[in-house]
């Protein structure tokens, strides 16, 4: 009996929190139809289908999942071997694991805006590259920012997001390296031998949850793509803001296709993060 | 566990302080620093303008106050939602606490702006667009999902014996809840409502899309200051955006583990 | 649980309540239009009024924050509130607004060209009001550039407010001998790869259309309204010129700064050789602020250069029309209209006729000094030229959009 009760209250109440985006969801997939916003006419798949067929949504498709592999990639790469390194409780070993969590509590827009000032055309890295003699004017430099490939985009997400995914590695070798390692290091593996075959399988596990919200954050940031991306071709939270807010009244449907497309994604995103969570209690 | 440091530890250990400390530095130098241009390394004059903007343009000072009062509002709703709810949660046989978890990771992986923009509708028609309950309201809807993340993990290691002997001792529910439970999990809620507070302080689209420039953040004013060139303003704001967070940061030190608990 | 239940509906019904309490009642608005003026003053007393504007310049800023807010609230009992939002934003968010029937939160909009076209279009304007202002009597009614807002008539939906003019902005130690004319600009860019380019928003349409002028025989030709085959044959030019000189670009002509603030920055740490700005003091207040080099001056175009006026409008579903028309009014004073030119604060140009005002006052504008870094005013008014009907513009930077930039290379 008080299990039942508890149970409901305890499905409830979760469920009331997932209800605002389940709710958005739901007013972009109906705008999206036509059937409510600012010219509703009825069910339509014009937008659907004037979305789908412009090659703008596709490119910026794409170059929002380059952005989020990209940075997601670097980030767990770094963040493992940091955690790597920085294992032991020497002073230095701490000192370490505190720096490389410092960004932490900083703001995306905050390490976009470095990003900008450093990597920019005449950034401080240009400027470096100046005294050193390597350029002699700004156009020599190698565009980094507003560039195709996104490198100041991709280097202001990887510092904001290394410090969460490091801070998780940290916690799961503490929680869950030792017996394993132990166990490879009694059976005479050597110190790479150890990580491959029993840290790197605990690790990569206690991280995927993690992971996966890093991948979510990553291609929904808009303050950092607004900052740091180019016009061509157009990160997708920029396209959906700039459909939102334009003047030509036909174009603002697509931008409730973009959205709700967006909270489907995320949707998708939550079901692969449950999943990730499973597997990684399972291993408790 | 490793005996022997690694080689190549101390100079990993200064590419990373380099790595870590450059992006304020440069915000640093950028907002006292005046006519930084190319090809200059260090600014070619200092100016303490930008700072002092910080007292003279109303903009600045209000989007400080506005972001303060946002982010208190919001961490304190959102710590005691996300603990109650946590609370509940752990209650629930564990299959069905994947499908809470699940609840409560949509307000954070929803992308705000998607979130926003599906949303505004309903926030215009109940009059609250443009106003700092509005805004309250778009943070705290996301800002729940976090602390409710984290609440879960932390009353999933909690040690409900102490609970049932105050309830066997003949306290009621209530009791139990206000003289033993909050109180053991004091520090908990300080870092729950740290947590909601920069949740709201970092956000932006929802900002822009329910406040519709009525309500202005510091962290909109940063992206408005870049857009309209003013770099060294923008520094500023910038700067005042990071410090309360690193500060905190410091304040509750070594139990920042236990924030990512509430994804592990 | 339950008294903290309690506890929270009751901060929030505190809350919500103490938020939507300064907003004045909502006031028949078609009755207003037929009270005297007095009664207007009279019942603004004592009320908030939301003004939506651009906000990027801390100087623009300085002059209305610590300038005309106090002097409202001390003549006029009236407390403004500055906040952002420039024209794309202030259509999106009416048309918003008015899908969801929601309050209106902006009394009073900085407003011109295509903004002021689509808010009408889109019947997203209250008005018409701004002839019923006692200053408007010194509005400088026979310019075109004031009385027209890109050809458009005003008939008292939106009230001048000041006025500017296109202009360039080049370094006077890198750059010794800057071009004059559209044609030396070519033969400069030409000898000079990579040093030059505009920005993709309000400022680069600007320029594409003093080039359309120039090529077409002169902004007299584009009177009369919009016509689709002058524009074709106009625009086939622009376009024709700008591939011409694409290749010599900045980024080759592939990438362009989004607006004049990017471009601002990119011309002060030397990766371009030219910025513009569509107020020719912009160039004093930049500096001032450490955004533009010292050594930045203004320069004029012979072929003509873009005069415009800009304006404020009030929205259909503005909660205070009475505050925001004494706001209106007071813009219009010559005491605000003389702060806002001085160099030193704004240096925008006023919309009154300097004849209609009192012999003081006609002196006071008539002995202001321009900063030496911006162009001298008989200079800027030989060659200014008014804006073209807005389809022009609208157009243009679409096309540019669709056949320069978005070309794959």
């Amino acid at each position: 009996m008080t299990v039942d009760k508890h149970s409901t209250v305890g499905l409830i109440l979760p469920a009331l929190i997932a209800l605002p985006p389940l709710i958005g969801l739901g007013y972009a997939v109906t705008a999206s139809l036509g059937l409510v916003g600012v010219a509703p006419g009825g069910s339509t798949s014009r937008y659907l289908r004037e979305v789908i067929a412009n090659h703008t949504t596709w490119a910026a498709l794409g170059w929002t999942l380059w952005i989020t592999i990209a940075s997601t990639f670097l980030a767990t790469l770094a963040a493992v071997f940091l955690a790597a390194t920085f294992r032991a409780e020497s002073k230095a070993d701490r000192f370490g694991r505190i720096v490389a969590v410092l960004p932490l509590p900083v703001p995306h827009v905050v390490a976009a805006l470095s990003s900008l000032l450093i990597l920019g055309q005449s950034g401080l890295l240009a400027r470096v590259a100046h005294s050193a003699g390597i350029i002699s004017t700004p156009a020599q430099m190698p565009p980094l920012v507003y560039d195709r490939l996104g490198v100041g985009l991709i280097f202001a997400l990887v510092w904001k997001e290394i410090p969460f995914l490091a801070l998780i590695a940290f916690t799961v070798l503490k929680n869950r390296g030792g017996m394993l390692e132990e166990t490879a290091r009694s059976l005479g593996a050597n110190g790479i031998h150890t990580f491959f075959y029993a840290t790197w399988p605990v690790l990569w596990r206690g991280m995927l949850p993690g992971i996966v919200a890093v991948a979510t954050f990553v291609a929904g940031s808009y303050e950092t793509a607004a900052l740091l991306a180019p016009s061509r071709p157009l990160a997708l939270p920029l396209l959906t803001m700039e459909r939102y807010t334009a003047t030509a009244m036909d174009l603002r449907p697509g931008a409730f296709v973009l959205a709700g497309f967006t909270l489907l994604l995320s949707l998708a995103a939550v079901a692969a993060y449950g999943a990730t969570i499973g597997r990684t209690d399972r291993l408790q | 566990m490793r005996t022997t440091p690694i080689r190549w530890q101390s100079s990993l250990l200064l590419v990373l302080v380099l790595w870590t400390a450059l992006p304020i530095s440069v915000l640093v130098i950028s907002s006292i620093g005046s006519g930084w241009f190319y090809p200059h390394l260090v600014p070619t004059s200092w100016s303490t303008a930008a700072w002092s903007e910080l007292v003279s343009d109303r903009r600045l000072s209000r989007s400080l106050l506005t972001s303060l009062w946002l982010a208190s509002l919001t961490g304190g709703i959102a710590s005691i939602v996300g603990f109650e709810i946590g609370r509940r949660v752990s209650r629930t046989p564990v299959p069905l606490r994947y499908f809470a978890l699940a609840a409560a990771f949509l307000p954070v992986a929803a992308p705000p702006l998607a979130l926003g923009i599906g949303l505004q509708y309903f926030v215009l028609r109940a009059g609250l667009g443009g106003t700092l309950t509005g805004v309250w309201l778009a943070h705290s809807a996301v800002a729940i999902g976090y602390t409710t993340l984290y609440f879960i993990g932390v009353f999933a290691v909690f040690d409900r014996r102490v609970e049932e002997e105050a309830r066997s001792l003949g306290a009621s529910p209530l009791a139990t809840l206000a003289r033993v439970t909050l109180p053991l999990h004091r520090r908990q809620l300080a870092e729950a409502l740290l947590l909601g507070f920069l949740v709201s302080w970092a956000q932006v689209p929802l900002t822009l899309l329910i406040g519709q420039g009525a309500v202005e953040s510091l962290a909109t004013s940063v992206m408005s200051y870049v857009h309209a060139g003013q770099d060294h303003l923008a520094s500023v704001a910038g700067l005042l955006l990071a410090l309360p967070g690193l500060v905190l940061m410091g304040v509750v030190g070594s139990s920042i583990r236990r924030f990512a608990v509430a994804t592990v | 649980m339950k008294r903290a239940g309690i506890a929270i509906s009751s901060c929030f019904a505190l809350l919500v309540s103490a938020c939507n309490s300064d907003r004045p009642e909502i006031v028949d608005r078609a009755a207003i239009a037929r009270l005297p003026w007095e009664n207007v003053v009279r019942l603004a007393r004592g009320s908030a009024v939301t003004w939506r504007m651009w906000r990027g310049d801390p100087s623009i800023n300085a002059y209305i924050d610590h300038w005309v807010v106090p002097r409202l609230a001390r003549d006029y009992g009236i407390s403004l509130r500055a906040v952002e939002g420039q024209g794309p934003e202030i259509v999106n968010q009416l048309v918003v607004e008015r899908e969801a029937r929601a309050r209106g939160v902006a009394d009073l909009v900085w407003i011109n060209g295509e903004t002021f076209h689509n808010l009408r279009k889109a019947g997203l304007l209250w008005g018409p009001w701004a002839g019923r202002l006692p200053n408007a009597a010194a509005l400088d009614s026979t310019s075109p550039i004031v009385m027209r807002d890109f050809e458009q008539p005003l008939d008292g939906w939106e009230s001048p407010w000041g006025r500017v003019q296109f202009a360039f902005i080049y370094d006077t130690v890198r750059t010794r001998d800057p071009p004059h004319s559209f044609a030396e600009l070519k033969v400069w860019i030409k000898k000079h790869p990579g040093r030059f380019t505009h920005d993709q928003q309000f400022t680069g349409v600007a320029f594409q259309t003093a080039l359309m002028y120039s090529l077409s025989g002169g902004a007299g030709k584009f009177e009369g309204g919009f016509r689709p085959a002058l524009y074709k044959a106009a625009s086939a030019r622009v376009f024709g010129w700008l591939e011409d000189v694409l290749p010599d670009f900045w980024r080759a002509g592939r990438d362009y700064p989004l607006g004049v603030a990017e471009m601002h920055r990119l011309f002060a740490n030397n990766e371009i050789d030219f910025t513009m700005s569509y107020n020719q003091n912009e160039v004093v207040t930049k500096i001032r602020q450490g955004v533009l080099p010292p050594t930045a001056h203004a320069l004029v175009v012979t072929d003509g250069t873009l005069a415009n006026a800009h304006y404020v409008g009030i929205p259909f579903n503005a909660p205070n029309p009475p505050g925001a028309m004494v706001v209106a009014n007071f813009l219009l004073s010559p005491e605000a209209q003389y702060e806002k030119l001085r160099a030193e604060v704004w240096g925008d140009g006023t919309v009154l006729d300097v004849a209609k005002l009192t012999s003081e006052w006609r002196s006071r504008f008539e002995s202001l000094r321009m900063d030496s870094h911006a162009v001298p005013p008989a200079e800027l008014t030989r060659h200014a030229v008014p804006e073209a009907a807005p389809e022009y513009r609208e157009r243009l930077a679409d096309d540019w959009k669709r056949l320069v930039r978005d070309r794959a290379r």
